[in-house]
C-alpha cells in the first residue's frame, strides 16, 4: 500500500541536537496513526518536524512520495493541514473568518474568496456542526467549539493529510468523543491520512489504526492498538506499576 | 451577517471620507490669515491677490497634504508593527523607531549644516531609515531574548529616551542660525513643507503603501499565528523582513519630514478596528491610512489655531488626543 506520509532516517530535536533518532513513520490515506507516550517524550517535537515548523536534524519527510523540502509552499499547503496546540488568538475574527483562512493556498494574490471558496467554507462548518456559532467571535467560544472550528479550518484547506497535536486536551469527555468521531467520519468520507498525538489512551485505542509509542529518546514500538494496549507494555512505557493502568483503563471506559 | 458587515464597512469608509473632506476644507479656511471661500475660488481660478494666493498655494495646501500623507503612513506603520508583534500597543513611537530616526536625521542635518549644505529630502529619508532600522534591530534583538511583550515595550521606550537625549544634546551644542528649524523639527511639526517635500513623500509613502497592500493576504494568515501562517504557505522569514522594512520606511519618511509624532501609530489603528469592527488587512490598510490622515489634519488644525499666532508642536496635540485612547484601550483589554 502507498504511504502518503513517510519519514526516512528522520532525527528530530532542537538547535541541531537530535532528541529522537530513526523516526520511521508511515501514514496511509484512510488511516489514523496516533503517537502516544509520557509528557515530554517528544510527540510534539516529531509532529513539529513533520509539518516543517522545526527543521529535521537528519533525514527527510516525504509527502506523497516527494521530499517536503522539494515541494513548493503552496503545493504542500494544499496537501497538509494542521491543528496544533499553539494558542490562536485572532483579533476580531469570527469563527467563519478563521475557517476561511484555510482557503489561503487556493485564493489569488489578495486572498479574496470566490463563490466556490465560500461554499467550501460553509461545507466545512457544516461538517463539524458549527453553523450555529459561525458568526460568533472566535475569542468568545468554548474550548470544545474552538477545536471543532480548528478542525473545520483544516478541512477547508482540502488536504489529504491532517496533523493534529493533542486535539482533545482541555476538552471534557463529551467534546473529546464528539471531536474524534467527526475526525473518524472525515477520514472515512474524504479518505484522509491522519497523524496525531493523544494523551488519552482509551481514546487512542479506539480511534487509531496504528499506534506509535514515543519514549523520550526513541520510538519504542509501532503496532496495531491490540498489540500496544496490553497491561504490561503500557505500564512499562509510562513507568508505572502494572496495576495502575488497568484501574485507569477501567474508569475511562465508556460507551460511545 | 455578511450583509451587515458590508454595510458597516462601506458606512465607515463614507464617514471617514466625509470627515476628511470637512477637515481639508477647515484646514484651508482656518489660520491667522482668514481666507474667505470666494477668495479661495478666485485663487484656484488663477486670479487672486499675491499674499493670499501665496498663503493658500505655498503654505496651506502643501501643509495639509503632508499632514494627510504622513498621518496615514504613520498609522499604517503602527498597524504593521502591531501585526508583527501580535500586540496592540506596538507602534513606531513606543518602540523607539521614531526616536532612532530622529537622532540619525539630526546628526546628518548638523553635519551638513556645519559645512554650509542644506540636506535634500532624499538624504534625510535615508538617514531616518538608517536610524529607524537601528532602533528596530535593537528591539528585534531584545525580542529574541525576552518573550514578554511588556519588556519589549519598556525597551522601546528606553531607546526612545536615549535617542531623544542624544538629539537634545546635539541640538544644544550645535551652533548655527538654522538650528531654530532643527529645534522645531525635532519637536514634531508639519510646518514649512514645500511642494517638493510633498512630492517626495507621496512617492516614497505611495510606493511603500502599494507594497504593503499586496501583503494583505499573508498578513491575514499571520494574524492566526506563525505556525498556521507557515502551514498555509507564508514564507515566514521573507514576510517578516518585508513587514519590518516597510513599516520602517513609512515611519522613517514621516520622521524625516515632520519629526517624531507620538501616539498616531497606536491610537488610529485601534480607533479604526473599533469603528470597522474588523482587523482584516484589506479593510484596515485603507482605513488606517484615511483615519491617520484625518486624525493628523484634525490635530494640525488645533496645533495651528488653538493658540495662534503661537504654534504648538504636533506631538503635543496628538498626545493629548491619542494617549487617552491608548489608556482606555489598555484598561478595556485587561477587563476583557
Amino acid at each position: 500500500m502507498n504511504d502518503y506520509l513517510k519519514t526516512a532516517g528522520l532525527s528530530v530535536g532542537y538547535d541541531g541536537k537530535a532528541l529522537i533518532r530513526d523516526v520511521a513513520l508511515s501514514v496511509q490515506r484512510g488511516k489514523i496513526v496516533t503517537l502516544i507516550g509520557p509528557n515530554g517524550s517528544g510527540k510534539s517535537t516529531i509532529l513539529k518536524t513533520v509539518i516543517s515548523q522545526l527543521p529535521a536534524i537528519e533525514g527527510a519527510v516525504f509527502l506523497d512520495g516527494e521530499d517536503l523540502r522539494a515541494r513548493s509552499r503552496r503545493d504542500t499547503a494544499k496537501r497538509m493541514a494542521i491543528v496544533m496546540t499553539a494558542r490562536m488568538d485572532p483579533e476580531l475574527m469570527t469563527c467563519r473568518d478563521v475557517v476561511s483562512s484555510g482557503r489561503y493556498p487556493y485564493t489569488g494574490r489578495l486572498g479574496v474568496l470566490r463563490k466556490e471558496d465560500k461554499k467550501i467554507v460553509e461545507e466545512s462548518l457544516r461538517q463539524v456542526d458549527a453553523l450555529d456559532f459561525a458568526d460568533k467571535p472566535f475569542q468568545a467560544i468554548s474550548d470544545g467549539q474552538r477545536q471543532r472550528i480548528l478542525l473545520a479550518r483544516a478541512l477547508c484547506q482540502q488536504p489529504e493529510l491532517i496533523v493534529l497535536d493533542e486535539p482533545t486536551s482541555y476538552l471534557d469527555i463529551r467534546y473529546k468523543l464528539e471531536l474524534l468521531s467527526i475526525l473518524k467520519r472525515m477520514v472515512r468520507e474524504k479518505n484522509l491520512a491522519v497523524l496525531m498525538s493523544l494523551h488519552e489512551l482509551d481514546l487512542a485505542a479506539r480511534v487509531s489504526d496504528t499506534v506509535v509509542c514515543v519514549a523520550g529518546d526513541r520510538i519504542d514500538k509501532i503496532g496495531a492498538p491490540e498489540e500496544i494496549f496490553t497491561r504490561e507494555y503500557i505500564a512499562k512505557l509510562y513507568h508505572m506499576e502494572p496495576g495502575k493502568y488497568d484501574a485507569c483503563f477501567d474508569t475511562l471506559e465508556f460507551v460511545p | 451577517m455578511e450583509k451587515t458587515r458590508t454595510i458597516r464597512t462601506w458606512g465607515s469608509f463614507l464617514l471617514l471620507l466625509l470627515l476628511l473632506f470637512v477637515f481639508l476644507i477647515w484646514n484651508v479656511l482656518a489660520g491667522s490669515v482668514k481666507l474667505p471661500v470666494s477668495e479661495i475660488l478666485e485663487i484656484l481660478r488663477g486670479r487672486g491677490d499675491g499674499t493670499q494666493s501665496r498663503i493658500l498655494l505655498q503654505i496651506r495646501l502643501p501643509r495639509l497634504l503632508s499632514a494627510l500623507i504622513l498621518g496615514g503612513a504613520l498609522s499604517v506603520s503602527g498597524y504593521l508593527l502591531q501585526t508583527f508583534f501580535h500586540n496592540p500597543i506596538a507602534g513606531p513611537f513606543v518602540l523607539g523607531i521614531s526616536s532612532g530616526a530622529k537622532l540619525c536625521v539630526s546628526i546628518v542635518m548638523i553635519l551638513l549644516l556645519s559645512r554650509g549644505l542644506v540636506s535634500s529630502s532624499a538624504v534625510l529619508i535615508a538617514a531616518a531609515f538608517v536610524g529607524a532600522m537601528g532602533s528596530m534591530g535593537f528591539v528585534l534583538a531584545v525580542s529574541q531574548k525576552v518573550k514578554r511583550m511588556s519588556m519589549l515595550v519598556i525597551c522601546g521606550v528606553m531607546i526612545g529616551y536615549i535617542c531623544t537625549a542624544a538629539t537634545d544634546l546635539l541640538v544644544t551644542f550645535a551652533d548655527d542660525s538654522n538650528i531654530v528649524n532643527l529645534h522645531n523639527w525635532s519637536m514634531g511639526s508639519f510646518s514649512g513643507m514645500s511642494w517638493e517635500n510633498v512630492g517626495t513623500m507621496a512617492i516614497v509613502c505611495g510606493a511603500a503603501l502599494v507594497l504593503v497592500f499586496f501583503l494583505s493576504k499573508p498578513i491575514r494568515a499571520y494574524q492566526l499565528g506563525e505556525v498556521y501562517a507557515q502551514n498555509l504557505g507564508v514564507p515566514l522569514k521573507a514576510f517578516r523582513a518585508a513587514l519590518i522594512l516597510l513599516s520602517s520606511v513609512l515611519s522613517a519618511c514621516v520622521t524625516a519630514f515632520a519629526g517624531p509624532i507620538s501616539f498616531v501609530g497606536i491610537a488610529v489603528p485601534h480607533l479604526m478596528k473599533t469603528l470597522f469592527h474588523s482587523a482584516e488587512p484589506l479593510i484596515m490598510l485603507p482605513a488606517c491610512f484615511l483615519g491617520g490622515g484625518v486624525f493628523c489634519l484634525f490635530c494640525d488644525l488645533i496645533a495651528r489655531t488653538a493658540f495662534a499666532p503661537t504654534e504648538v508642536s504636533i506631538s503635543s496635540v496628538t498626545a493629548i488626543f491619542g494617549a487617552p485612547i491608548v489608556i482606555y484601550m489598555m484598561i478595556h483589554r485587561k477587563a476583557a
